[in-house]
């Protein structure tokens, strides 16, 4: 590439940080478009000076339609702004905007959706419930820490290797997401059998014929003797097939638990744990 | 227990935080999050976790919407729910609380896609505005939709902590036989979380680590960090050997291809 530059590194990790902004101006119309140009308006403004019919141009041209992960967008503004400083006009770097922001919702949200948040959120909601009472601050930092990181990551890569970089990026992160879910499996799985809580109610008692005494039996009792946790794995798997295998909303499927619970509750087959 | 005036509005700012969170995506509308601000304003910060936790593990798969789908607002149970089980006294558990804010979350739920709608004329005022080149009104246009998300946040919170007397008084309408049932539902609430959140993630080749999940946490009592630890031992282990199979099928020596993966995973 020739001549002078007119972004420094500042520029560009100004721009990064800015991803924050993405959602700043979401709608049913164009859902993140709004955003988007806001988080490029500095970088344009510098670009572009005292010209200000362009940067109202550039500015409208990013308003149209855009959708993706904010933790991976730097990536993107990143490659937009190199190419906008070396000279391409909006056609060519729209052609990349728009052909990187499927992948990388896809790839942003299976990571920090399915796998950074429901391992941070069940690790320290876990740690709440056994009072240690920070766990809340915990959670935000660890969360952020690690979204924070991602975006600045990205935003570097995106400014250093420029457009050949996508392929390898998603193959790395393909790995990683699979070792994350797999964490994220094992930690949901213990935490289905600690954290829902199914108990029977039900004893009985008793007088074995020539016995003296009474003996009391405990449903539970003998349930947590052929496997601990039994009525808590079963449910979650009912849920789990209904939601798999028969497409059931969440509202179908809140509404069927909260009568099962006060129908068993009512009939006092079930109790408070 | 009574809920003043500026406890109210403290509240409605902690809502109002929150909830402009969720669009910068620094999550803080989280139920954990919500209830332990809550917690914090009305002192009581021990039944604030038990909430916040509870309907943490809930709502957990409820966050999961494709691009631009909203899922149920954790503002129910993490500030009504909380306010509910807090005012209370301790007659409405953790988990009644959360069955009881349900209806909240939905609301709020809808409330949002009307919000996103409102929202929807935005983009053509902002054109207008970079056509008379008025960078000032774009720039408070493009930022519309997070202060309305503020306010609407704040009014929630507000409202919600400010009738929380009248609240509390339908809550007593409701007869005991209803609130244990309620109670044992929210227990069985996670569930479905947890099922949510294991239909987008679980492969058939992850069944192993479900399992090892369910053993350490129901025979060994494993606490969760423990569990994670285990969890990581064996993907690491996976991930380490993965590689070995196909190299095995060539050559017998299997150093070059554990020092392949481990360039790959660096």
């Amino acid at each position: 590439m020739t001549g002078s530059k007119v972004f420094t590194k500042k520029d560009y990790l100004i721009t990064t940080l800015r991803a924050y902004f993405l959602q700043n101006g979401f709608n049913y119309s164009n859902y993140q478009g709004l955003g988007y140009s806001l988080v490029m308006y500095p970088a344009f403004k510098k670009l572009y000076g005292n010209d200000k019919a362009k940067l109202a141009k550039s500015l409208e041209e990013n308003t149209e339609f855009y959708n993706t992960n904010p933790n991976f967008l730097p990536f993107i503004t990143s490659i937009h702004m190199a190419m906008a400083d070396g000279g391409a006009d909006y056609q060519e770097a729209r052609g990349i905007k728009m052909a990187l922001m499927g992948p990388l919702a896809g790839i942003g949200d299976s990571l920090s959706q399915f796998c950074i948040a429901p391992l941070f959120s069940s690790i320290f909601a876990s740690l709440a419930m056994s009072g240690v009472t920070l766990a809340p601050i915990f959670f935000l930092l660890a969360e952020n820490i690690t979204l924070l990181a991602i975006k600045l990551g990205v935003g570097a890569y995106g400014h250093k290797l420029g457009t050949s970089m996508i392929d390898k990026l998603s193959s790395q992160m393909a790995v990683i997401s699979d070792t994350a879910a797999m964490i994220g499996i094992t930690v949901i799985a213990g935490l289905a059998a600690t954290f829902v809580k199914m108990k029977v109610g039900i004893t009985y008692t008793v007088t074995a014929k020539g016995a003296t005494g009474k003996s009391v039996i405990d449903i539970q009792q003998m349930l947590d003797k052929i496997a601990p946790a039994l009525l808590p794995v079963l449910y979650t798997l009912l849920m789990y097939y209904l939601i798999k295998k028969r497409h059931w909303t969440t509202y179908k499927l809140v509404i069927l638990t909260v009568i099962v619970g006060i129908v068993l509750s009512a009939l006092k087959i079930l109790t408070t744990a | 227990m009574h809920i003043s005036l500026i406890q109210a509005i403290l509240i409605g700012l902690w809502t109002a935080f929150c909830y402009a969170g969720m669009l910068w995506g620094i999550y803080t509308n989280r139920a954990l999050v919500l209830s332990f601000g809550v917690g914090v304003i009305l002192g009581d910060i021990p039944t604030a976790l038990a909430c916040g936790a509870v309907a943490e593990l809930a709502f957990m798969g409820f966050g999961v919407g494709a691009g631009g789908t909203v899922p149920p607002n954790p503002i129910g149970p993490g500030i009504i729910g909380t306010l509910l089980a807090i005012t209370s006294a301790g007659k409405i558990t953790a988990a009644s609380a959360l069955a009881l804010s349900i209806p909240f979350a939905v609301a709020i739920q809808f409330l949002q896609t009307f919000v996103y709608t409102l929202c929807a004329g935005f983009p053509e005022s902002a054109k207008k505005a970079l056509k008379a080149q008025n960078f000032t009104k774009y720039r408070l246009i493009s930022n519309a939709t997070v202060c309305l998300f503020a306010i609407v946040g704040f009014f929630l919170g507000f409202l919600g902590a400010y009738s929380m007397s009248t609240l509390q008084t339908l809550v007593k309408m409701i007869p005991q036989w209803l609130l244990t049932g309620l109670s044992v539902a929210g227990g069985m609430l996670p569930a479905i979380g947890f099922a949510m959140i294991m239909s987008v993630m679980l492969k058939k080749e992850f069944i192993p680590f479900a399992l090892l999940g369910y053993a350490l946490a129901a025979y060994f009592t494993t606490p969760v960090i423990g569990i994670a630890i285990f969890g990581t031992i064996v993907a690491l282990l996976v991930f380490f050997f993965s590689g070995k199979k196909d190299a095995n099928a060539t050559t017998s020596s299997a150093n070059t291809s554990t020092e392949e993966s481990r360039d790959d995973w660096i």
